[in-house]
């Protein structure tokens, strides 16, 4: 599954970050593998979600969301 | 500072300022610089190069505050600047020493950014700052582990709580830097032998710049084409992929700075994020209406607490105008001054109170955190018209004035989002639309309720400011088709903890964006003008004189007062009609007749490009409604009963009267905001543009309206 698919409150596990041009801005920002993400803030109508990663806020729009895949915990 | 120091001339030495967004840089910046701020430009971009100097012990350092970046990859405009400075490509004056500032409770992200730094070969020294948030989250660092990692120079600090900024300065007067080994080993990426021709080619100091050229030379128009074409050449030869590059050189980055905070970072217990006033503000529902409220109290405070320095302002200007005139010998210089120069400074002094105060509550926003929650409920409504969450900050402060509105447009990173926010923003109703539109309401529709609760003129009102968002979203849409451009729009960022705001950074925020203003655009204001007043005021000679004298020979026989203010009035009204402006108001009636304008209101469009309110004033001269124009009654008498020669109706009747409101809905009207508009594209056209397609559009909608009410 991709972080867009995740429930409110649930965390996953970064498996990969797929291949787009927005792959190295994610990852520059710390979206690695191996990290963890939890969706804490969505907002309505398909607009930008807020993950907390390291105890830092991350705001994402849905598309970008959707480039990092997760394996649910 | 003594003679001998000044005639040694030595170089002042260069210290860039270096760091993530976010991370108190700014705070640091204005401890060391304070008010010796200076905005300059970097050639072929819009972003701002802001430096400033600062005196330790004696000796005066330059501080240059480089965009916030999460890497050396040029991604924006501000990151392609920062990429530009550290690289050393010779466009740039290269700084001796660069200062990283780390956000402590976010090692890793920064560390990223230090080692690349490392491995260029930057003469570096490392900043650990909030050092409070870290210790919040009950995190140590030990700075020591860091130091024998990376082999630069430590530091420790809170700026926002002013707690080791002392040390700073010490460190930069001591010139505590390094140049430490490379983190890591390009070559585990790209093939040696490349990396070598290339350093050797460009004569590089090591690998990583060389890796570096390769990886971003052929985009970067600051190098010669003939060397651009070079490193094509050479990537395509090997066969090599350069985007796989970076993405490996990122992964082995992050794997040795895992390693190594690992190491260094020594996380107490588990701490709670503190969240509960996202839960609040980024509700789906009551978020909205928070922002909605939060709006509307600032726009509240300005029109309230503006109002009094604008007022303020606008006496006093005058009292210099009438005691020039008063002072100096009457001629055509003392004239310039009193009624062109003097009124056009103070017409760029007018904005400073809304600039101000708009800006001090933006920062506000944004040191509070809450600036990033705004973009992130705003952006899912703003992208389908290719604007940015970042967008709506413009917009909404255009309701008061365009010109705060467009400075702020400068926080949105993509090109294109930028250019097209900068472009609609004036079409949002700004405050002094609303002296046209309050003064032909007035003239036009009846103040009456209808179906119980529903005012007349206040829905009139309201349906113009719909009608000019309305234009906003659909040039929006249009420009989303006609611009265009490589950059990928993206949101991906922080949303920091909500904090206390630091007043003396919003204080000299305030200052800043104030004396940007009055700098940059007051210039080509003032310029604009006296050469409008140069043309209202001039005429053909022998007309002019012949209105001035038979004014005078009229008043020879008159005593009484009224009447004299009546001839007195009538005369000035001749002159205007007679003037260049005058002219050029006759000259453009066969344009627009059809939007049902005789010259008179020609007159008015023209001379009201100066500031829209400007129509209002121009009305009372040209009608000659002596004495005190800001008496509403009069002059909405006096417009009821013109009657337009061309038509034998009204000349404000209602579709006259509604053509003419929704121009002004549409039109630009405003020179400031042109002036600002070149300051903020770096380019006179835009705001030729600008200017173009907003004249066009108001130009089809009133016709639309004039036959719809005709």
């Amino acid at each position: 599954m991709t972080a867009d698919t995740l429930p409110l409150n649930r965390s996953g596990k970064i498996v990969e970050i797929l291949s787009s041009p927005l792959k190295i801005n994610l990852m520059e920002l710390g979206f690695l593998p191996g990290r963890q993400i939890m969706l804490q803030h969505q907002a309505p109508a398909g607009g930008p979600m807020a993950f907390l990663m390291d105890e830092t806020l991350l705001a994402l729009r849905k598309s970008e969301a959707a480039l990092i895949r997760v394996e649910l915990i | 500072m003594s003679e001998a120091t000044l005639s040694t001339k030595t170089k002042t030495t260069r210290i860039a300022l270096v760091g993530n967004p976010n991370v108190g840089k700014s705070t640091l910046f204005n401890y060391l610089t304070g008010l010796n701020q200076k905005i300059g430009n970097y050639p072929g971009v819009t972003v701002d190069k802001k430096s400033g100097s600062v005196q330790i012990n004696g000796e005066s350092f330059e501080i240059l505050d480089l965009p916030g970046t999460y890497s050396l990859f040029p991604n924006s405009e501000d990151e392609i600047i920062a990429h530009r400075v550290l690289n050393q490509t010779r466009l740039e004056a290269k700084p001796d020493y660069v200062l990283m500032i780390i956000d402590s409770s976010q090692l890793s992200r920064g560390l990223f950014l230090a080692t690349q730094l490392i491995d260029l070969g930057i003469n570096l020294a490392l900043i650990l700052n909030m050092a409070d948030l870290a210790e919040k989250r009950n995190l140590e660092i030990k700075t020591f582990e860091l130091f024998k990692s990376l082999g630069v120079p430590i530091l420790s600090t809170d700026a926002r709580n002013q707690k080791g900024l002392e040390d700073v300065k010490n460190l930069i007067s001591q010139r505590n830097f390094n140049k430490a080994q490379p983190f890591i080993d390009i070559q585990q990426v790209v093939p040696a032998e490349m990396l070598l021709r290339v350093k050797e080619k460009f004569d590089l100091d090591n690998l990583y710049q060389a890796y570096q050229m390769i990886r971003f030379g052929t985009k970067d128009k600051a190098i010669p084409a003939s060397d651009r074409t070079y490193l094509e050449d050479l990537i395509h030869s090997s066969n090599f992929d350069l985007e796989e590059a970076q993405l490996e050189e990122t992964k082995i980055r992050y794997q040795k700075i895992t390693d190594l905070v690992t190491r260094a970072l020594f996380k107490q217990s588990e701490s709670k994020p503190t969240s509960n006033l996202d839960q609040v503000f980024l509700h789906p529902v009551f978020g909205y209406v928070i922002f909605i409220g939060i709006l509307l109290l600032i726009f509240q405070s300005i029109f309230t607490w503006a109002s009094y320095p604008m007022d303020l302002i606008d006496g006093l200007f005058a009292d210099i105008s009438s005691s020039i005139a008063g002072l100096l010998p009457d001629g055509p210089l003392t004239r310039l001054l009193a009624e062109g120069v003097i009124p056009g400074i103070g017409g760029v002094v007018i904005f400073i109170p809304q600039i101000a105060m708009l800006f001090g509550f933006l920062a506000i926003l944004e040191d509070t955190g809450y600036m990033s929650r705004v973009v992130f409920l705003m952006d899912r409504w703003m992208r389908p018209f290719g604007l940015h969450g970042k967008s709506i900050v413009p917009l909404v402060s255009g309701v008061a004035c365009a010109i705060p509105g467009v400075m702020a447009a400068r926080n949105i990173s993509n090109w294109k989002e930028k250019m097209i926010t900068i472009l609609v923003t004036p079409l949002m109703s700004c405050s002094a639309r609303l002296p046209v539109y309050i003064i032909l309401i007035g003239l036009t529709v009846p103040d009456e309720v209808v179906l119980g609760f529903i005012n007349l003129q206040a829905l009139a009102l309201l349906s113009l400011y719909l009608l000019g968002i309305f234009g906003v979203l659909g040039t929006s849409l249009l420009l989303k088709f006609i611009l265009k451009t490589t950059e990928k729009s993206f949101l991906l960022s922080e949303l920091p903890p909500y904090r206390i705001p630091r007043w003396s950074d919003v204080g000299l925020t305030m200052i800043e964006k104030s004396k940007t203003f009055v700098v940059e655009a007051g210039k080509v204001i003032l310029a604009i003008s006296i050469v409008l007043w140069v043309l209202a005021s001039y005429g053909p000679p022998s007309r002019m004189d012949q209105i001035r004298m038979e004014g005078e020979a009229r008043l020879e026989n008159v005593s009484d007062e009224a009447q004299i203010a009546e001839i007195e009035a009538e005369t000035s009204s001749y002159l205007l009609e007679n003037s260049f402006i005058g002219i050029m108001g006759r000259a453009i009636e066969p344009v627009i007749k059809p939007l049902g304008y005789d010259w008179k209101i020609g007159i008015a469009l023209i001379t009201s490009f100066a500031a829209r309110e400007v129509f209002v004033s121009t009305m009372a001269t040209i009608y000659s409604i002596g004495g005190d124009i800001e008496d509403d009654l009069t002059i909405r008498e006096k417009l009821d009963q013109q009657i337009n020669a061309n038509t034998g109706e009204k000349t404000f009747n209602v579709a006259s009267s509604f053509s003419l409101m929704v121009f002004y809905v549409f039109a630009m009207q405003c020179m400031s905001t042109v002036a600002v508009v070149k300051r903020e594209t770096k380019s006179w056209k835009w705001p030729l543009i600008q200017t173009a397609y907003m004249t066009v559009l108001a130009y089809v909608m009133a016709f639309i309206t004039y036959q719809i009410f005709s």
